[in-house]
């Protein structure tokens, strides 16, 4: 075998240049393609990934009847104890659960009046969640059941309230009961959405549902699995556990089905380009493949006569292209991984009108790379289909050769 | 047994339109151990004669048995797996594996027959030493002058240890030093060795050093005369 690799091996450096042109062609479009991919995934599994943490969850469980009409009034009975036993029961892939009321009330300062969302919660949850205690920029977080609140930045500041301040929250609890209570302001956290940054007040779950008059009821109840890869099966698990108790689960592709949308379409756009750019790397590998076949057919000719069979001549010829573009391949992803890794660390910063868009949702504008070896299998994977695509015209011009025609001129 | 016998061989290009009669009825025997030269003016056949001896070509019609084997009508694959075991070629120029030196050259043969590696070792070196080559094993073709590729072709169509060889015009593009040296090489391998040869030729000096001389006329062959009279064939 090493002396069919050996003459596979010369053969492609029978003319230096051309192969260095081929080479280097696979080359940039590997380093290209891989950036392009890792920024995409990178960009939109941060997107989600924020939306998820801080927004949605990844499975929430409702009443059937909350995401048709958002109210107290369709929240539903929750005992943790008992509730977690349940959906928890044999190994779930179930992480950890969060509840949450949430409803929208007045919050007031000393002179200013907001609306605001009002999110009773678990602080110890909400934090594995979303690590939101990092977030906070000053103060603290409070305790269950302690009377203190935790606001958005945003919020605070248009109330004009700080750390120590009391902040009154007004509005109406389950069943037309009126709401109002007092709470301290314990801490401020910066909320990364900006929407929720203006309107938040965390208070204790506790002190939620005695405020809202809604004693052990919640919204949803946010679960998330041990990774993001069962957030199906575990909301099929759900599904089929909680199904008798009017309660509907829902994932966090079916909470955001239009970013679902947008992702999906930006990705087919990429996938687009791509196949352009695979299409041009593919007539280059061609070009030489061509002429590389051409100019030794006298060559194939001779190897044919002295008694070389023709599967054996195209497996030559095969390696020689398969050499071809794994060098390509390998050297794209070389500098492609370093790329990839800086952009990790080193984020673009998105600017105009992405920028705008971006910051609507509420997000940091940047757009890390995606460390994905997935990514650079499949470029592997693509360029290989090709240049076995490719390698069919050495093959049928091989398995066609008129020995004598060839061995003439 | 022979090592070639040709019977009514013909050959016709397009027979459709404007049919050439390459071969006309050609029968023919060669017997091992034979150093033989095929001569003719330019477009008798000489050439034509050679491929469909060597299975390279197809007849119109006749026969070819090599070694008693039947070659006529052999499906392409197995008549390449015949030409390996059986036939060496040489040709006029560019026989050999640019990419190659002389050595791997006449290794890959055996390689491609699956012999051991001490015996391909053993055999290239043994025949690039006889060709007088053991001194530029490891040159590329593109090294070699024309006389010393043609004389690794030689050697690598010894390589496979075939019943004989087939050269079409070997020194068609040497100078006449070389191409005496390249008949000097030829001549002594089928003395010691009694490796048969089958060569055409135009060159009246190459001519002169065959014990049998066939000579095509307009694709038929016109007489075949055994010289240097150390053997005896019937004349036709
Ligand atoms: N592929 C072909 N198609 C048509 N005619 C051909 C073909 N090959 C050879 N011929 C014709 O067959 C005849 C014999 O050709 P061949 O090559 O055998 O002659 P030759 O004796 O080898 O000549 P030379 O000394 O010039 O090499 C010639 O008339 C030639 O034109
Ligand atoms: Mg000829």
């Amino acid at each position: 075998m090493s002396m069919y690799l050996k003459l596979a091996w010369r053969n492609i450096w029978r003319n230096k240049r051309r192969t260095l042109i081929t080479v280097s062609s696979i080359m940039f479009a590997v380093v290209f393609a891989l950036f392009v991919e890792s920024l995409e995934r990178g960009a939109g599994d941060l997107f989600i990934d924020n939306m998820t943490r801080f927004h949605t969850g990844f499975i929430q469980v409702q009443d059937f009847r909350y995401e048709d009409e958002p109210s107290l009034d369709n929240a539903f009975f929750y005992d943790e104890d008992s509730f977690s036993e349940r959906i928890t029961a044999n190994d779930s892939h179930i992480d950890f659960t969060v509840p949450r009321i949430e409803t929208f009330m007045l919050a007031a300062g000393a002179e200013q009046t907001r609306g605001a969302m009002v999110m009773g919660t678990d602080v110890s949850g909400e934090n594995r969640l979303n690590n939101l205690e990092d977030r906070l920029t000053e103060g603290r977080f409070f305790e269950p059941g302690d009377g203190t609140a935790v606001l958005g930045e945003g919020l605070a500041g248009r109330l004009d309230l700080a750390v120590g301040d009391s902040l009154i929250l007004l509005g109406q609890g389950r069943f037309g009961m009126t709401a109002a209570g007092m709470y301290e302001v314990a801490g401020l956290v910066k909320h990364p959405m900006r929407e929720m940054n203006n309107q938040l007040v965390y208070i204790s779950l506790h002190d939620a549902q005695w405020l809202l008059s809604a004693d052990d009821h919640i919204t949803s109840l946010l679960v998330t699995p041990e990774h993001v890869r069962y957030a199906d099966s575990v909301a099929e698990m759900l599904r089929s556990r909680l199904e008798s108790d009017e309660l509907r689960v829902l994932t966090w592709e079916e909470m955001m089905p239009e970013l679902i949308e947008a992702i999906e379409f930006d990705r087919a756009q990429t996938r687009v380009m791509m196949l352009i750019l695979y299409v041009v790397i593919g007539f280059g590998i061609f070009g030489t493949i061509l002429t590389m076949t051409l100019e030794r057919l006298r060559e194939f000719g001779i190897l044919l006569s002295v008694g070389m069979r023709r599967l054996k001549l195209a497996l030559v010829v095969f390696i020689e292209t398969v050499f071809i573009s794994v060098l390509g391949v390998l050297s794209g992803f070389i500098p492609g991984f370093f790329v990839v890794l800086y952009f990790h660390y080193n984020p673009i910063m998105l600017g105009g009108d992405m920028e705008e868009l971006v910051q609507e949702w509420g997000f940091e504008p940047i757009m890390p790379t995606a460390l994905a070896p997935d990514i650079f299998l499949w470029q592997g994977l693509i360029i290989f289909i090709m240049t076995t695509v490719i390698c069919f015209y050495p093959t049928i011009k091989i398995f066609s050769l008129n020995i004598l025609n060839s061995a003439r001129n | 047994m022979p090592v070639i016998t040709t019977r009514n061989l013909s050959k016709v290009y397009n027979p459709d339109t404007v049919p050439v009669h390459a071969l006309r009825n050609v029968t023919l025997t060669i017997e091992e151990g034979e150093f033989t030269s095929v001569r003719g003016p330019s477009g008798s056949g000489k050439t034509t004669l050679l491929n469909i001896i060597g299975g390279l070509d197809k007849p119109t019609n006749g026969m070819v048995v090599i070694n008693g084997t039947t070659i006529t009508g052999m499906k392409d694959s197995k008549l390449i797996d015949f030409r390996l075991n059986n036939i060496g070629f040489v040709f006029q120029s560019y026989n050999l594996i640019p990419v190659f030196t002389a050595y791997e050259n006449v290794s890959f043969i055996m390689l491609l027959q699956k012999r051991s590696k001490n015996e391909m070792k053993a055999r290239t070196e043994e025949l690039l030493e006889a060709v007088g080559l053991g001194s530029k094993l490891h040159s590329r073709p593109r090294e070699l002058s024309g006389g010393e590729q043609q004389r690794v072709a030689v050697a690598r169509a010894l390589a496979s240890r075939p019943k004989f060889i087939l050269a079409d015009e070997p020194t068609a593009n040497l100078d006449t030093a070389s191409a005496m040296n390249l008949l000097d090489m030829m001549e002594r391998m089928n003395r010691e060795e009694n490796v048969t040869f089958v060569f055409s030729t135009h060159d009246q000096r190459v001519i002169e050093r065959a014990r049998r001389v066939i000579t095509m006329v307009d694709g038929a062959i016109d007489s075949d005369v055994q010289q240097n009279g150390d053997r005896k064939y019937a004349e036709e």
